[in-house]
């Protein structure tokens, strides 16, 4: 059976039939020296040789502000104004097959006691395309979370890059099939030979169910090993904000006493004010602990009340942190 | 000097003269350095000192950090520019010369660019900084780490950061505030810039008081502007140019462009640069009768 290819050359026909219907095209691009997902215009401003995009894709259904609400002061009250989510085609391409199960994980936060439409309504109409890795560097660890190249959980589209620089198609979701139809023109048929994947080494060392049990045990709570590992944590929110399943949110208004509007914008649960009460307490007072939050929210509350991943693997954080913290070397703790 | 220096700390610590030694230690990969803080004399070989320890670990001296000032007396691992933060901290009564043991280390350079370090200290992997250095031995220590360096930095201060500052001061009023606007758009508020400088901290930082919200904490254009030049100006005349907050910044916002141009306003205006001299104030929380200017009075 002949595979559907997506030829390099075809790709600027996709670029413009998606944005011609009316969508948006996301795809890795250089910019400041980074590669970086970015709305794109021109197939040539597409990047292929890079390990993971500077940011997660996420800031396409789960934006780092915008505006929920807004508001005027009248005489009589506060006039309150609901914003709509206006979604259209978003088509994401060159995610990583690690960073597209991230959906699942934002999804089931954002439906959980409270159906944010924000969130929905534009990834209803996000299209996940991910390129498998060929390449992979040392802060990589999807194997260790039980993830791979090889996953196609979570992308609509997966593709593997051919040695002459084209893809091999295969449609995982129905979403997916209906996205190749919708720009069919910019697909062939044809047999390609894929390049070899890479798959990140797998740390021996960690056992994601002893991390699970030894997190459930609150005995660990106070455990002196958290200072020790994870003081050096300096409580910026660089971590959280280039993770592809960390989601909070703070709401803020924005404007004069007399008009604004009201937004939604990234918090991070690694700021001391995150926790801090209007009583002036603060339940995380030391950094340490904060840092413990995240590590707790990823290994022990998601798993315990979603199916889906809390952290997938990436390695971002590791890359991100000006002090090097190391995810793993934390779970490598947690799996003695 | 790795050696030397894992003596020392045995030394220190096990005489209880300091409680923690704060320094450099290796990642699981051995390909980056990571802070680290031994309390532990028997742990002192989990230092290590190379050319990648650059983070300036002045940060753990200040009071953001107060479950490691809990641990006693500490003994911090000190580059030259280090030190400077360190002697603004004091300058700026953070705490006292006695409270620390500075562990000066001689230094010939650091890598910036860490992915390219393959075990040589070549000067296109170096910062603009260390190209330009006259710390490069220690000038306030208690006790120096390694060999004298002969370094002498050139007359006139040389480098990619000063080129393009010398760029940008001749693009007139329109190009410098596209040139800003444009590098600033990219700013995610992630506070890496604020939480990795010593000399930010404030334990309510402006961005934090929202009765009324002084700065706007969404990353959009106005936002991310009045952050950015919000916490340039709260810089001035302090920052010693250690070129940690571009290093830490996420999404490469040139920083050290910013804070070096405020370096030189600040040369020219009051021939003056800060992390010198503990004993000297400096020029923005000091009043001089003799003052040129004369609205102040």
């Amino acid at each position: 059976m002949a595979d559907r290819i997506l030829k390099k050359e075809n790709l600027g026909k996709l670029v413009a039939s998606v944005n011609g219907k009316g969508g948006r095209f996301i795809a890795p691009v250089l910019d400041a020296r980074q590669v970086v997902f970015k709305d794109v215009a021109r197939a040539e401003d597409i990047v292929s040789d890079y390990i993971l995009a500077r940011n997660s894709y996420k800031e396409y259904v789960f934006p780092q502000t915008e505006v929920v609400a807004d508001f005027t002061v009248e005489k009589h009250g506060v006039d309150l104004k609901s914003r709509e989510v206006e979604a259209r085609e978003t088509v994401v391409l060159g995610a990583r097959p690690c960073e597209a199960t991230s959906l699942s994980s934002l999804r089931a936060i954002f439906t959980w006691d409270y159906i944010d439409e924000f969130y929905t309504k534009r990834e209803d109409t996000l299209v996940v395309i991910t390129v498998a890795c060929t390449k992979a560097d040392e802060a990589c660890f999807c194997t260790t979370v039980g993830l791979s190249p090889e996953t196609k959980t979570g992308s609509d589209v997966y593709l593997l890059e051919t040695e002459s620089g084209d893809y091999i198609v295969e449609t995982m979701t129905e979403k997916g099939k209906a996205f190749v139809e919708r720009h069919k023109a910019a697909f062939t048929e044809g047999g390609a030979k894929a390049k070899a994947l890479v798959m990140p080494e797998k740390i021996g060392t960690i056992d994601l169910n002893k991390v699970g049990a030894r997190l459930k045990d609150k005995s660990h709570y106070d455990d002196q090993v958290w200072a020790r590992l994870t003081r050096k944590c300096i409580g910026c929110g660089a971590c959280t904000f280039v993770c592809p399943t960390c989601h909070c949110f703070d709401i803020t208004d924005e404007g004069t006493a007399f008009a604004g509007e009201r937004r939604k914008n990234w918090d991070a649960c690694q700021y001391d004010t995150f926790t801090l009460h209007a009583s002036g307490h603060n339940p995380r007072h030391y950094q340490y602990q904060r840092w413990r939050n995240r590590f707790m929210c990823k290994f022990n509350f998601y798993p315990e009340k979603f199916a889906s991943k809390g952290c997938v693997g990436c390695g971002r954080c590791i890359r991100v942190c000006p002090v090097r913290l190391d995810i793993t070397e934390v779970m490598e703790e947690f799996s003695r | 000097m790795e050696e030397r220096l894992r003596k020392k700390a045995k030394e220190l610590l096990e005489s209880g003269e300091v409680k923690v030694v704060i320094g450099y230690g290796w990642n699981r990969q051995k390909t980056r350095t990571s802070p680290v803080f031994i309390t532990d004399a028997a742990e002192v070989d989990r230092l290590v000192w190379n050319p990648l320890c650059v983070n300036n670990l002045s940060i753990y001296l200040t009071r953001k950090f107060k479950d490691i000032q809990a641990l006693g007396r500490p003994a911090i691992v000190a580059k030259g520019c280090d030190i400077r933060n360190i002697v603004v901290l004091i300058t700026e009564a953070q705490f006292k010369r006695e409270d620390v043991y500075i562990l000066g280390m001689a230094c010939e350079g650091t890598v910036y660019r860490q992915e390219l370090w393959k075990g040589e200290l070549k000067p296109e992997i170096m910062p603009t900084k260390c190209h330009n250095c006259d710390v490069r031995n220690p000038h306030l220590a208690d006790f120096v780490v390694g060999e004298k360096s002969s370094f002498t930095p050139p007359e006139a201060p040389a480098g990619m950061v000063f080129d393009k500052i010398k760029a940008i001061d001749a693009m007139g009023q329109a190009g410098k505030w596209a040139f800003w606007i444009n590098e600033f758009s990219r700013c995610i508020k992630c506070y890496a810039c604020r939480q990795v400088c010593s000399l930010c901290y404030c334990e309510r930082c402006i961005t934090e008081k929202n009765m009324p919200q002084w700065i706007e904490t969404s990353a959009h254009p106005r936002g991310n502007l009045s952050w950015n030049l919000t916490r340039a100006m709260h810089l001035v005349g302090r920052c010693t140019f250690c070129g940690e907050c571009e290093r830490a910044c996420p999404v490469n916002i040139p920083l050290n462009l910013v804070n070096q141009k405020m370096i030189q306003v600040v040369k020219d205006a009051f021939d003056f640069r800060s992390g010198y001299d503990e004993k000297t104030h400096p020029p923005m929380i000091v009043f001089s009768p003799d003052d040129k200017d004369d609205f102040i009075k």
